[in-house]
């Protein structure tokens, strides 16, 4: 697979998604979104509840079947692929509800993570391992055990652990991968203050060292004012704001939208999108 | 609002400690609300606001803490008998049987005896929904859906309503005609608990706000109060926008690393 | 067409109860969420129990009717009632195998006490006729079918138009708002197995005067009763009654037709089962209702045993082996059969315990791989090519198995499967294809000079050691990267797709593997009786497997092992005459053990929620007690509430 430093112009790194629509029957969940997830950044998607962030999160990872337009990682048009594919497309992910192989110990979760990938769709990749294989998954599954300091319960049943720690298994997984894009779907939900806080560091870590590109849908706004470089905020299916943090917080446009202003007040303001 | 919230709550809340599997969602919250009272309460999704209401309604059992109905510990009781007791919960999304009819909805929530008389009358200040009564509640559209929904705890002679969302995805004419009823029933001496995105709106109706963040009690003050500046800070929990009286329930304690932005959370509204 | 007409009546006579028995199977089926295969063993009980009291004891035919409906019919509802509840949320093979454990146990209870052979008995119905235009009807066909329409009519007036009738669909719609609207959930789930208990004992009594009372045929009904409630898409009603007259009337008139072409005998009674299996076929997951509430998590993989208790097990179970041929002497046989059921149950065990799937129709699969197995060795193929051939000429068909599975989970991939083995069974076994018009097959031993193999005691070793060959494999499958994506794909296909696996892959890979090792079981079986024949591997035979399985421990190896013993081994120790509680033994012991399952997993859940809980609690509780929460205190609230 191409590294993702190898990648020529800005735009063909991360994750791409452009002029997006999805419609549910008749109701626009999602209405001409576009927004980019560059590598080594975090890229938070955010706004009040129904405004489209899990189905473009859905789209994204190819549980959501788009009515129009395109979705790019790396450069390689993922569109149409379905969720197998957008893995071997450089895109791996956590769940909102927690999806660990619970009767399965901690390190072979994590191993599946990139274990999972190399088995594929082929039946001969799915009973062997080809030479070098197992020493590599092992050495990557033990690489992110350590980093997400899960190292002391690498053993353990993943169906016993507390919430917390499953979604640090979840995305010890997902980093084992070797994944060029992470797409995190509320990965602080049901996480006490403390262990939000642990996660968000450890989240900037990761991103800091290995320069992979991160999307995050998230509700906490302290967490995604703590660790995003860029926000993009949503409502009602559309793109309302796109900047910092910072910015977003202190935004009327953001504000009203989470306030529940009436959606008419807000098309009036000219939505600031781009960076 | 029109009755001050003196008397015995109706219902309250005590310490509640409640999840699902083993994922913890509230950490402690109490909350109360007396006969003609409308409490809101406000939060990001996650914050435990839908579970709070689940414990209340007895659908959810706490884990520990404690609900109580007119003084009386109802915690271990099931939901039927606290529908008997006055409680009528309007879940999200959409608290109607879609494969029913309209009027079998109606029906099945009101009480064997003398119920079926409240349906004229709701009928009336919904006649949309009389044009549909045989109709499938699930080919309703939204807004009738919910319309549907409010108009249950109607026939059901409450004393006290929980609303989870009921403005989710509705037009704002919608959403008036919905909370012009919910107002003539707080004005009817029924207690409302509120659960709402559309924050102004709730400000307006509500007697008291409570935001929660993370499980716990971000801010409560009575309505008149606060700004919705300061329901947006305790909601973002980054700004601290200047609420006095801060932290009286010891969130900020639990995590002194992350004081500035978190601590927030704590803040609690201060005194009229 | 007036050649025609009676078999039209007849087609809707049995139609009418057909659509009876769908009706209370969807019923229930929707309500619970727990789908009743022991549907039609309800129906046997009832029609045995009704002829009792009505032969036997002399209590007129309607006072009978109505106890049996009435008292039988509500008993069974109040207690499958308390078995749903128990079984609420468990994985579908769970709720699978405790229904099935019922059947089981019904229908054996009843072979015990009343003989498993058929009894003809008199119609309690006036069997005079009357003159419709063109045919003659008998009055007891025409009070069946009205009491099937008037039964069913009655059922859909009362969801129709009575408070518990609407509570009951409700209850489908959303349990947890029925409760909120002042309902007794539990209490209108019970309503609706009483019905359905009812309904199921009414179409027994209806239907045994036609089909006469047989245990098995009786509790067969139930895929009458399946076929039915699929053309309803287990859900709507009146498609489920006209799905039933539907398989009736074209079973009746089929009967007609192929009369006179002898090879397509078996295909009007085996139409339940087409249709089943064709609607199924026909349906994605998705389309169809999903009245399970909530998965609870998969945890019955235990952690293995220190290597030292094993390997002390392992030579001593060595010892047992060498010894059993020395000391069993004339039972010797019996061991030789319980070594190809291990390898029957390690195949199994791969499917069900290590990829979460489930079959019904193992022992069809067995049976094919005995006919290959058979036809290779008759047509001088060497012995051992003959057995690993057995094994290959199986995985096309497991593979075809797989196709209901990529599609299809849990019940419905149940139901699939199940339909399969009784087509395999009633249209294929006796074709040229597999035994033939003569019912079985020759099946040699192997010849090896030097080595005495076709002896008693030489095939003993063989088979063990093929099984014990076939143990180390599936040891080593569940060991490799093959191992560990089943295990994944049991407990969150979502996710093992996202990170780029195929499920479609994997379970056509479970499902064929699982087929090889069972066709090579087949050939280890056959060569064991000298003979492949259909004996022990009817589509019952599928059922109790899977439920002796169950009760036979999580282990892949030593659950086969004790699957294996308490199958083939227990019953020869057994005095005359106790064999036959053997079917009732294990259907009890498998309701125990769904029961057990689905409580231990609560159970986990429990101590899990217990572990991760206590350590916060404690570092909680001493902050909780410093800190002076004014919500918690009344008298601090009541004066901020003050203006």
């Amino acid at each position: 697979m191409k590294h993702w430093l190898d990648g020529g112009g800005h735009d063909l790194d991360g994750l791409v998604v452009e002029d997006l629509t999805v419609r549910f029957g008749g109701v626009l969940a999602v209405d001409g979104l576009s927004l980019a997830s560059p590598l080594g950044m975090i890229t938070g998607l955010i706004g009040p509840n129904g405004a489209g962030k899990s189905t473009t999160f859905g789209a994204c990872s190819g549980f959501v079947r788009p009515a129009k337009g395109r979705i790019r990682c790396g450069g390689l048009d993922v569109t149409h692929l379905p969720p197998s594919q957008r893995a071997h497309a450089g895109i791996g992910r956590t769940f909102q509800r927690i999806e660990l192989f619970d009767s399965l110990s901690v390190i072979e979760n994590v191993a599946l993570g990139l274990e999972a990938r190399l088995a594929g769709s082929s039946p001969l990749t799915a009973v062997l391992s080809r030479r070098g294989q197992g020493s590599a998954v092992a050495a990557a599954a033990r690489e992110a055990l350590t980093r997400c300091g899960l190292s002391g319960i690498a053993q353990e049943r993943a169906g016993v652990l507390s919430t917390g720690q499953r979604r640090l298994v979840e995305f010890a997984r997902a980093l084992a991968g070797g994944f060029r894009m992470l797409l995190l779907d509320e990965p602080s939900s049901g996480l006490d203050g403390n262990e939000v806080g642990h996660f968000g560091d450890l989240l900037r870590d990761v991103v800091r060292s290995d320069g992979l590109g991160v999307l995050i849908v998230e509700h906490d706004m302290s967490l995604i004012a703590e660790i995003c470089d860029h926000v993009y905020v949503l409502d009602y299916g559309r793109l309302i704001f796109s900047g910092t943090p910072g910015e977003a917080l202190t935004s009327d446009v953001v504000r009203a939208a989470y306030l529940g202003t009436s959606p008419v007040e807000l098309s009036a303001t000219p939505a600031p999108v781009g960076r | 609002m029109t009755v001050p919230a003196t008397a015995t709550p109706i219902l309250e809340l005590r310490g509640v400690v409640a999840g699902y599997g083993e994922t913890t969602v509230l950490r402690g919250v109490s909350a109360e609300v007396a006969a003609g009272g409308v409490l809101a309460i406000l939060g990001a999704n996650g914050a435990g606001k839908s579970t709070l209401l689940r414990v209340a309604s007895g659908v959810l059992r706490p884990s520990s803490g404690s609900v109580l109905v007119d003084g009386v510990d109802v915690t271990r009781r099931k939901p039927g008998s606290r529908v008997r007791l006055g409680l009528c919960h309007i879940p999200d999304p959409r608290g109607i049987f879609p494969s029913l009819t309209v009027r079998e909805n109606l029906l099945l929530q009101a009480p064997r005896r003398g119920g079926a008389a409240r349906v004229g009358p709701v009928l009336a200040t919904f006649p949309r929904l009389e044009q549909r009564l045989g109709q499938a509640a699930g080919t309703l559209s939204g807004g009738e859906q919910q319309m549907l929904a409010v108009a249950r705890a109607y026939v059901q002679r409450p004393r006290v309503v929980l609303l989870d969302e009921v403005s989710m995805g509705l037009a704002p004419n919608l959403v008036d005609e919905i909370f012009g009823f919910l107002r003539t029933l707080a004005e009817q001496g029924v207690a409302l608990v509120i659960v709402e995105q559309f924050v102004h709106r709730a400000l307006a109706m509500a007697d008291r706000v409570l935001v929660l963040a993370r499980g716990r009690v971000g801010l409560s003050a009575a309505a008149g109060v606060v700004g919705e500046a300061e329901i947006f800070g305790a909601y973002a929990g980054v700004a601290g926008t200047g609420v006095a009286g801060s932290n009286g329930n010891g969130v900020a304690r639990a995590e002194p690393a992350r004081g500035g932005a978190r601590g927030a959370r704590g803040a609690r509204g201060s005194r009229r | 067409m007036r050649n025609f007409l009676p078999f039209i009546v007849v087609g809707v006579t049995a139609g009418s109860v057909y659509g009876l028995a769908g009706l209370g199977l969807v019923l229930t089926y929707r309500t619970s969420g727990v789908f009743n295969f022991a549907h039609g063993a309800l129906a046997t009980a009832g029609s045995y129990v009704f002829y009792d009291l009505w032969t036997r004891y002399h209590i007129p035919w309607p006072l009978a009717a109505a106890i049996c409906v009435l008292g039988l019919g509500g008993l069974f509802g109040v207690g499958l009632e308390r078995l749903s509840r128990r079984l609420a949320g468990a994985p579908a093979v769970v709720t699978v195998v405790a229904t099935i454990g019922l059947l089981l146990g019904i229908e054996g209870t009843v072979a015990v006490h009343y003989g498993a052979e058929t009894q003809l008995v008199k119609g309690f119905l006036p069997t005079s006729t009357f003159r419709l235009p063109g045919v003659n009807v008998g009055w007891d066909q025409a009070i069946v079918v009205l009491a099937g329409v008037a039964a069913s009519a009655g059922l859909a007036l009362m969801l129709a138009r009575t408070r518990i009738g609407t509570a009951m669909r409700g209850v489908v719609d959303d349990p947890s708002l029925l409760e909120i609207t002042g309902f007794d959930a539990t209490a209108v789930r019970r309503a609706a197995w009483i019905l359905g208990g009812g309904v199921a004992v009414l179409s027994g009594i209806l239907i045994a005067p036609t089909i006469g009372l047989n245990p098995l045929l009786l509790s067969y009904l139930v895929v009458q009763a399946f076929a039915a409630a699929a053309v309803g898409r287990f859900r709507s009603l009146p498609a489920t009654f006209g799905g039933g007259l539907l398989i009736g009337v074209v079973a009746a008139l089929g009967q007609k037709f192929t009369s006179n072409f002898p090879v397509l005998l078996g295909l009007p009674a085996s139409l339940p089962f087409l249709v089943l299996a064709v609607v199924l076929l026909g349906s994605r997951q998705a389309t169809l209702p999903r009245a399970g509430m909530v998965r609870r998590p998969r945890l019955d993989r235990l952690t293995p045993l220190p290597a030292v208790p094993t390997a002390v097990l392992g030579a001593l179970g060595l010892v047992v082996v060498l010894a059993i041929p020395s000391v069993m002497g004339a039972r010797l046989p019996v061991y030789t059969s319980a070594a190809a059921y291990v390898i029957v149950f390690l195949s199994l065990g791969f499917l069900v315990k290590t990829a979460g799937q489930v079959s019904l129709c193992h022992a069809a699969l067995v049976a094919v791989g005995a006919v290959a197995f058979s036809r290779l060795a008759a047509a001088g193929v060497p012995w051992p090519v003959a057995l690993l051939c057995a094994g290959l000429v199986t995985v096309p068909v497991g593979a075809l198995v797989s196709l209901p599975a990529i599609r299809l989970s849990g019940v419905y991939l149940a139901l699939a499967t199940f339909a399969f083995g009784l087509l395999m069974e009633n249209l294929v076994y006796r074709t040229f294809l597999m035994f033939g018009s003569e019912g079985h097959r020759l099946a040699p031993r192997p010849d090896l000079p030097g080595l005495a193999l076709s002896s008693d005691r030489g095939y003993y070793f063989l088979a063990v050691a093929i099984a014990g060959a076939v143990a180390v494999a599936i040891g080593l499958l569940q060991r490799s990267r093959l191992g560990r994506l089943l295990a994944a794909l049991a407990d969150s296909p979502t996710a093992l797709v996202s990170f780029g696996a195929s499920a479609t892959t994997l379970l056509v890979l479970v499902f064929c593997c699982s087929a090889f090792f069972a066709g090579v079981a087949g050939g280890v079986l056959a060569a064991g009786n000298h003979a492949a024949g259909p004996a022990g591997l009817g589509s019952l035979q599928s059922l109790l497997w899977i439920a002796v399985l169950a009760i036979s421990g999580n282990r892949l190896t030593s659950s086969a092992i004790v699957a294996a013993v308490l199958l083939a081994v227990v019953p020869s120790y057994l005095p005359e005459g106790w064999q036959n509680f053997q079917p009732v033994a294990f259907g009890v012991v498998a309701v125990v053990a769904a029961l057990l399952a689905a409580k231990e997993t609560d159970w986990v859940a429990a101590v899990k929620a217990d572990l991760s809980r206590s350590p916060r609690r404690h570092s909680r509780s001493p902050g909780r007690a410093r800190v002076t929460d004014p919500w918690r205190s009344p008298v601090a609230s009541r004066q901020e509430a003050a203006p």
